[in-house]
């Protein structure tokens, strides 16, 4: 559904829509010492709080504007207004990791985000590993090692063994098991997916 | 969910300034909780204002005090050398919280703030004295395995969830905060509040008021410290029972001692009594003893988590028995 | 033997499940769609008094809330293999029969409308006190009429004086709490008319079954509807029947003349697609001094709603697994105000792990090793009727997994191993579960000019490996590369196949493929010997050999053709298609073995290897079923160990309707899993290779070998599943 569709009979019309790249400000670096003694500004160039925004998401490489309501969670945007189904619902409460994703190449649960929290930030999902036709080595060692059955947890779980190798917590089987455990497998490929992500981890070029 | 309006700035004045300014509004660190808390009503706050952007996140030392940023994020913290080295309870604690992607994005600031997992608190279908003061509390006559045998009221017994504010509470933190009437720091053991008649009350906070940082001293036993956690599966679950212990021991006795329990209270739960029966004796079963049975001393059990009192104690002496070297 | 079927080939899926290409039923995208959300009763018993709408009305977006009042009319379907086991249907009428029933259901332009307009709907309830707890109505248990698996009570031979004749007697009871599927995939529906044809993509294991269900429930002829479900992400069973709020999303997208789509939140999943029952067993053996079994008296008592009484909980095991020349069998209801029980993975691991929990106290009893209690009471027969099973290789099971688990070094006595303070258990189990006697498969195959086939059958990948197997089934029968078949499910419109479940599909839909394929493949080689451009021609039929493409005259191999240039030259597509022939009864069966390490002051429980043999018939290929294997070992960690379904008795309502206080195993939960299999075909399912049903019985017995080695690691035997830390250090037991 574009995302035009989504809202054109919501209030949008009634209320502000914010370009929410505008109210971002890059921190810079601050001494320890000021973690304390936070600076109250002299004056505020505050952006006004808006219902609804238009934000930028770049998504597996390509640039992706959509407006949103406040509300709606980056894995609703993606799904439900840019058509990227790879990241998967199974819980929508950070429970089971089927809608794992990079951001800014770190993973996080999609549902526990919001849409305009990721404004201007890199998304990888699971559609934007393999390079065409070339597989990323974690998807073939999935496929290799059968570390799924219906599937519906695989796009979470091969983001999350990504970020995993590049974490480096692969260092032994136990040690894969506790740092993939953020992402449920109901069909118990459990062992599988420990020997994919070992497999992966020492293909090495990630 | 309700729509709200959301603000993002890199200000901290600006945050406190926009929550203070609306009855309805929150702060949103990493969003893994309160963004939970939205979609089950829970909450609904009409302002939702961001600080992930603001400059709170760094980690370090300073004047013998550990200082994080309210926006320091869990993974980054329980992974940095200095809280490895010199303060393990706190990295040890972050580490069994949660899921690698949850800490990759909830704040310290956020955790500390995490709401109780107390079922019928997030369960708009039941009543709630904490949710909605007065409708009362089904779980004192519930399905209670998981509640508090300390710290609870007839109003409330939900157990409070945050594995790093008991191992903050072990070591003395103090949390400082901006508000609208300017910066404070709080002592970590009069952060969390007992329910009491009150459970809706949950800390010291005031309305508008944001944590900006965690400051820690570093202690004598904070460098040993340890956290044991307990619970139904192997990891990604919320404590049944945790302990954070720090100890020093000299000449054959302990000198210092601080223990700090989770899954147990209604707020992250330092046992004064404990730490007495151990202070200035040796690490004995003996001793080891004498401080279970002063942890669990007026604990209040009950249909479903009466366990909880010998697994407390339970978890208390193993932890122990390592600080003696044997087990 | 052919080279294909049996080889692990990879699964064919796989790129599309790796990449995000599937398409699972809440991806597909369907312009213009509308979302629905439901709302749920918060009362347990009682009825609606007045529900105002007024605010979610007026909240943006929302296009209809449609209750009791408003919600179009809908017919029970009563066909069973429409698989509507429910015998209501919500939102007809004010009545509430448990929590988390549907009292509405929000239509909004967005998912966000939707959720937030369902939050502003307002009921208010009539409330009378529910009964939700069945050890509290033990005393209204029953036993009902005859169900889907037949009668709910058997007697064989005389059970009293089996126990009278014994020479050691026990007499114990088990109980296993309320269980949920969980499949990842939360059930979703997307429901399209077109004009007056409906197109229904849906989280379905029984498309044929969705599909019958809405015919009668709206009365819309069935050529009319088609339904859709190339990729199921799990089911367990949730997905096999049909639930209301398919049907409800059918109906209001006709209502409404636009796509409704509804996708079920994880908490609305505990009410809305049945569940596992809280069961309560006895079991009374009876044996002699050698281990010879007398008696089994052996009384399940289940929950079921308050407005059906289907029992899914069957017995099996008991009937089936062991000679024992008595047996009696009752399965009781008891009616409680929470939903409708339904099948999940393993309806029969409820009564294996009573009775392979059973035997291991019998073994100790008896002082006896409890592999020898098991082979002193073999059976090669179903003893329940006599007859011969189709095979049944378990002798070979239990010695191949002895061996492998290193079972002669475990000392049997409790509490004599340990590693310092850690105790060491080793437990063991048959595993068991009946495949088959279900209505099968029909199938169709196309043979292109290209020398390509598109074989199809209305069946289901629920993630065993539908796609992959069948490919290689068809590619064998035909006579084709792997690469020219493709094979096609997850369509009405394609020949039937009954619900993916009980173990099903690989028996009933290989047979149905072997069948359709081997026709055509005929077909082929008729064509080509009548053919007088062909080399082939005029060479009797039986004589002709087909490989990899290539027809060839068996005694003289040079002399060939290839499918591509038959079928070129006949100048249209070969086709075959074959009905549906109900797949053969069967018994697939295994022995399994689990090692736990117990830390006794702490109660943490971790299973630290497990080790199953199974006698599977043929394996078609082991790549996918070693998998299974596997699955079903980690449901048996999470079944014995730590899922648990709750229920606050006050409130009627499940306290934990979600994957944080439900829980399911995380991978740190899990250990190596070691997978063997016979691998002998079993003659009564010749037309499916041999093959025999098998994802049922994994879980099996595994769960009683954990409970087992629990025993055995610490000397305590507990009865009341999960064994979670509370109960190991329960009473008091020593640190």
């Amino acid at each position: 559904m574009a995302d035009s569709d989504a809202l054109s009979t919501g209030e949008r019309s009634r209320r502000n829509v914010l370009k929410a790249g505008a109210a971002v400000a890059v921190s810079g670096g601050v001494a320890p010492l000021a973690l304390a003694h936070p600076a109250v500004a002299a004056e505020s160039a505050l952006p006004p709080p808006a219902s609804t925004a238009e934000v930028t998401l770049r998504v597996n490489g390509v640039r992706r504007n959509v407006t949103v309501e406040s509300r709606v969670t980056l894995l609703d945007a993606l799904r439900e207004r840019l058509g990227v189904t790879g990241p998967k619902k199974g819980c929508d409460r950070g429970e089971c990791g089927a809608c794992t994703v990079l951001v800014e190449g770190q993973r996080v649960k999609s549902c526990m985000t919001l849409a305009v929290m990721e404004d201007n930030r890199d998304i990888t999902t699971v559609e934007g590993l393999a390079r065409g036709d070339e597989l990323h080595p974690v998807q073939a060692a999935f496929i290799q090692r059968d570390a799924f059955q219906c599937g519906f947890c695989t796009s979470g779980q091969i983001m999350s063994a990504v970020a995993c190798i590049k974490e480096g917590h692969t260092g032994s089987h136990a040690e894969i098991r506790d740092w993939m455990s953020g992402n449920l497998c109901r069909c118990g490929c459990y062992p599988n997916i420990v020997e994919a992500v070992r497999d992966a981890a020492k293909g090495g070029k990630l | 969910m309700k729509l709200f309006d959301y603000a993002r700035t890199s200000r901290v004045s600006d945050a406190v300034g926009l929550v203070a300014g609306h009855p309805g509004g929150a702060f949103i660190g990493g969003g893994t909780e309160l963004t939970n808390l939205m979609k089950d009503g829970v909450l609904a706050p009409d302002l939702v204002v961001d600080v992930g952007a603001l400059a709170l996140a760094d980690i370090g030392v300073r004047k013998g005090q550990l200082l994080i940023g309210a926006t320091a994020r869990m993974g980054d913290v329980a992974e940095h050398p200095v809280v490895r080295e010199r303060f393990p309870v706190i990295s040890e604690a972050l580490l069994a919280s949660a899921s690698p992607q949850v800490r990759n994005r909830a704040t310290i600031g956020g955790n500390l703030m995490q709401r109780t997992r107390c079922w019928y608190y997030r369960d708009v279908g039941s009543a709630c004295n904490k949710r909605e003061p007065g409708s009362g509390c089904p779980a004192i006559g519930g399905q209670n395995r998981w509640h508090a045998i300390h710290g609870g009221s007839d109003h409330c017994i939900a157990v409070h969830p945050s594995d790093l504010a008991v191992s903050l509470t072990a070591l003395d933190a103090t949390v400082l905060t901006l508000g609208p009437d300017g910066r404070r720091s709080i002592p970590i053991g009069d952060f969390y509040r007992l329910p009491g008649s009150t459970p809706d009350q949950e800390t010291a906070l005031r309305h508008g008021e944001l944590i900006t940082a965690v400051e820690i001293p570093e202690s004598g036993p904070a460098a040993g410290s340890r956290y044991l956690k307990l619970r139904d599966r192997a990891t990604f679950e919320f404590a049944v029972v945790s302990v954070a212990a720090a100890l020093i021991q000299a000449g054959g006795v302990v000198t210092d001692v601080r223990l700090a329990f989770g899954g147990i209270a209604t707020r992250p739960w330092r046992s004064a009594g404990a730490e007495e029966a151990l202070r200035g004796h040796p690490l004995t079963q003996a001793t080891i003893a004498a401080a279970g049975r002063a942890l669990v001393d007026g604990a209040q059990p009950r249909e479903h988590n009466a366990f909880k009192v010998e697994l407390v104690q339970r978890a208390l002496a193993d932890i122990l028995e390592d600080f003696g070297g044997r087990k | 033997m052919s080279p294909i079927v049996g080889s692990p080939v990879a699964r064919i899926d796989g790129r599309a499940k790796v990449t995000g290409a599937a398409t699972y039923t809440a991806d597909t995208q369907v312009s213009g769609a509308l979302y629905g959300y439901l709302v749920l009763s918060t009362i347990a018993n009682g009825r609606i008094t007045g529900i105002t709408t007024q605010d979610a009305e007026r909240s943006p977006g929302v296009v209809g809330i449609f209750t009791h009042q408003n919600m179009p009319r809908l017919a029970v379907p009563t066909s069973q293999l429409a698989a509507y086991w429910k015998r209501v249907i919500p939102l007809q009428n004010a009545d509430i029969h448990h929590s988390g029933q549907p009292v509405a259901y929000v239509v909004a332009q967005t998912l966000e409308q939707a959720q937030h307009a369902a939050s502003l709907v307002n009921v208010t309830y009539d409330a009378r006190t529910p009964q939700t707890s069945l050890s509290g109505a033990m005393d209204e248990a029953y036993v009902p009429d005859p169900g889907l698996e037949g009668p709910n009570e058997v007697t064989r031979g005389d059970t009293e004086a089996g126990l009278a004749q014994a020479d050691v007697r026990i007499d114990v009871s088990y109980t296993t709490p309320m269980h949920h599927h969980n499949a990842l995939e939360p059930s979703a529906t997307t429901a399209v008319w077109d004009g007056d044809r409906l197109t229904v993509h849906e989280t379905a294991q029984g498309i044929n079954a969705t599909r019958l269900s809405l015919s009668e429930a709206l009365d819309v002829p069935l050529a009319n509807i088609r339904v859709l479900s190339p990729f199921l992400g799990g089911g367990f069973g949730a997905k096999g029947p049909v639930w209301p709020h398919t049907m409800f999303t059918a109906a209001l997208a006709r209502h409404l003349r636009h796509p409704v789509k509804l996708v079920l939140s994880r908490a609305q999943a505990y009410t809305s697609n049945g569940h596992r029952p809280e069961a309560h067993q006895r079991f009374r053996l009876g044996a002699k001094r050698d281990g010879t079994l007398t008696a089994i008296d052996h009384i399940t008592t289940s929950q079921v709603s308050r407005t059906e009484d289907l029992l899914f909980n069957t017995s099996e095991p008991t009937r089936m697994l062991y000679a024992c020349p008595n047996v009696h069998v009752a399965q009781r209801a008891v009616k409680l105000h929470l939903p409708a029980p339904s099948n999940m993975r393993s309806p029969e691991v409820v009564a294996a792990h009573g009775l392979e929990t059973a035997l291991d106290e019998l073994s100790y009893e008896l002082d006896m090793d409890p592999i020898k209690l098991r082979l002193r009471n073999y059976t090669s027969v179903n003893p329940d009727n006599g007859a011969a099973f189709g095979s049944k290789h378990l002798q070979e099971c239990y010695r191949r997994g002895a061996d492998a688990f290193g079972w002669s070094k475990r000392d049997p006595r409790p509490r004599s191993m340990r590693d310092g303070d850690t105790l060491i258990g080793l437990g063991m189990a048959s595993a068991a579960h009946t495949a088959g006697g279900r209505p099968g498969a029909g199938a169709r195959v196309v043979i292109s000019a290209n020398g390509k086939a598109v074989v199809q059958v209305a069946t289901h990948d629920i993630g065993t490996g539908t796609y992959t197997v069948m490919s290689q089934v068809a590619a064998d029968s035909l006579g084709l590369d792997l690469d020219d078949v493709d094979f096609e499910l997850g369509d009405t419109d394609y020949p039937f196949a009954f619900v993916s479940a009980a173990s099903a599909t690989a028996p009933g839909v290989s047979a149905a493929v072997n069948r359709a394929c081997t026709t055509a493949r005929r077909s082929v080689i008729d064509i080509a010997v009548a053919d007088p451009r062909s080399p082939l021609h005029g060479i009797p039929a039986d004589q002709i050999t087909v490989e990899a493409g290539i027809l060839y005259d068996t005694d003289r191999p040079k002399l060939r053709d290839t499918i591509r240039a038959v079928v070129t030259r006949h100048g249209e597509p070969v086709e075959a298609t074959t009905n549906p022939v109900p797949i053969p009864p069967g018994y697939t069966t295994g022995a399994v073995f689990a090692e736990v390490r117990v830390d006794p002051r702490l109660g943490q429980v971790r299973v630290t290897r497990m080790h199953g043999i199974f006698d599977a018939g043929r394996v078609l290929n082991r790549r996918t079923l070693r998998s299974q294997a596997i699955g079903g070992a980690v449901w048996a960690v999470g079944f014995t160990l730590s899922e648990h379904t709750m229920v606050d008795h006050h409130l009627g309502r499940i306290v934990n309707p979600n994957l944080s206080g439900y829980l399911v195993p995380v991978n740190a939960d899990i250990p190596e899993i070691h997978i063997g299999f016979v691998d002998k075909p079993d003659p009564a399912n010749r037309e499916a290779f041999g093959a025999r049903g098998f994802g049922e019985t994994p879980m099996t017995g595994m769960t009683a070998a954990i409970g087992n080695a629990v025993y055995h690691a610490t000397g305590r035997r507990i009865r009341d599943l999960p064994i979670t830390l509370d109960k190991i250090i329960g009473d008091g037991e020593a640190g």
